[in-house]
């Protein structure tokens, strides 16, 4: 009789709830924002590898790059978690395993951005910083580089959002973001509704204003050479 | 000695030879005007004194220094500062950023100097309300003008101008050329490649006629315009077909 009676009762939204929540925002913000910046900096150097002038230097990037942009970022994070024990007898933590698959994604997104933006400088712009007497790496740094960070960010801006709505895939590893705490509070509380719309408000709350940003700084950004 | 001396260079792309064993010597002072028809290797003579284009064969030395040898580059392109075609500010600077940016990285000049001599400049070229403009506040002649000061700030001994009027139509080619003539008073030695038969025959003290990656003729002005027009049935036919 007691097994019936508990069944047939769900417990409430609490405030416990919120604390659950706000533990659950900090493991997502920490992984993703740890990703960005391994996946910032390695994408950054990989996107300038690409633009070598050496076919062999310039296709070494592509190496690591096609995989990850091409197969679903669940099982890159499947591979590196479930797969890598058995092959290599690596046994990441779970934060290990999803920050190292989320900064190696990011990174071949990011590359990809950072190639773009280099080679949307017209040949023009670097013969004048030649011209003036800067050398390969000074014209980079003091005429191109610039320019190429205002392409850059926006879509740069938009990556993130995407790789911090993905990052909820790290739920499926059992770490307790957003999404995973979302799961247990609605299957504890019946309140599928409630529930999900505050997981749809907290990352929506993040995303909606750097998309804005994004776009304003897409208006901004023309050079119109 | 010279200060730009052009040694039998041959330049080729791909099984396209456009200056072929090509030789030269300029001074140091004094405009000289390269004129030829489109393709024969006028701009790529330009290209290949500032280093930009490697020559097949040949050297180009510059006030004693060969353009083959990469360590003396960055000095030669100091010394022969370039204006090209096509107007290349740099977009994300301002007007006096533009001109103050490569002498403070280079030659590290201070700031304020920088600002005195790029204002300098500025009045020279008629654009000193300009300072805090971006590129896209600018006219096609008033960015040309910005990249002559720009090329001035670096104090080069000679300026390499690459058909910096063609894209401008006739008011704004009126406003450069007045500038470079201004120069040219001023005694600045400088290399022109145009099509501008005006300019040619108001300041050039020299002229070269390329045609088919060769010199045709290299003469002073008033012998290319009165007995060599005459006696060169090329030059004429050429002259002739551009209304002069």
């Amino acid at each position: 009789m007691q097994d019936v009676h508990v069944i047939g009762q769900y417990a409430h939204l609490s405030t416990g709830d919120i604390a659950t929540f706000a533990q659950a925002c900090a493991i997502t913000l920490f992984v993703t924002l740890v990703s960005l910046l391994i996946g910032t900096i390695l994408g950054t150097a990989l996107g300038i590898v690409r633009c070598s002038r050496h076919k062999v230097i310039r296709f070494l990037p592509l190496i690591l790059m096609e995989p990850l942009r091409n197969s679903p970022l669940v099982v890159q994070l499947f591979l590196v978690y479930f797969g890598l024990p058995v092959v290599a007898g690596i046994l990441l933590q779970p934060y290990s395993a999803a920050i190292l698959t989320l900064s190696l994604n990011t990174a071949a997104f990011f590359a990809v951005l950072i190639h773009n933006s280099i080679m949307a400088i017209p040949r023009s712009q670097w013969e004048a910083g030649y011209a003036l007497g800067h050398g390969k790496a000074s014209t980079f740094l003091q005429v191109i580089a610039p320019q190429a960070f205002r392409l850059l960010l926006p879509q740069a801006i938009t990556l993130y959002i995407g790789q911090l709505q993905c990052s909820s895939m790290i739920s499926l590893i059992s770490l307790k973001d957003i999404c995973r705490v979302g799961q247990i509070v609605s299957v504890r509380t019946m309140q599928p509704f409630a529930v999900w719309g505050i997981v749809f408000a907290l990352y929506y709350v993040v995303s909606f204003p750097l998309a804005r940003l994004a776009a304003y700084l897409e208006k901004r950004v023309n050079f119109s050479y | 000695m010279a200060m730009i001396e052009v040694k039998n260079i041959t330049k080729s792309y791909g099984d396209l030879t456009v200056l072929k064993d090509f030789s030269v010597d300029f001074h140091h002072s004094g405009v000289t005007v390269i004129l030829g028809p489109s393709g024969t290797g006028k701009s790529t003579l330009l290209r290949c004194i500032n280093g930009l284009e490697k020559t097949n064969q040949g050297d180009i030395l510059v006030d004693g220094l060969s353009v083959n040898d990469k360590k003396n580059l960055k000095q030669i392109r100091m010394t022969c500062g370039m204006v090209f075609q096509h107007t290349v500010i740099f977009p994300h600077m301002n007007v006096l950023d533009n001109l103050i940016m490569s002498p403070m990285k280079l030659l590290k000049v201070p700031k304020g100097e920088a600002i005195d001599k790029a204002r300098f400049y500025l009045k020279k070229v008629g654009l000193e309300s300009k300072e805090k403009s971006m590129h896209n506040e600018l006219s096609g002649g008033e960015q040309q003008r910005i990249a002559i000061a720009r090329a001035l700030m670096m104090n080069p001994k000679a300026l390499l101008l690459d058909e910096i009027t063609s894209a401008l139509d006739p008011e704004m080619t009126r406003e450069v050329q007045n500038v470079l003539e201004s120069l040219a008073a001023d005694g600045v030695c400088m290399l022109c490649v145009t099509h501008e038969m005006s300019f040619a025959k108001d300041v050039a003290s020299r002229i070269i006629f390329l045609d088919g990656g060769r010199m045709v003729c290299d003469a002073s002005k008033e012998d290319f315009f009165g007995s060599i027009r005459q006696e060169n049935e090329r030059i004429h036919k050429f002259l002739s077909f551009i209304g002069e």
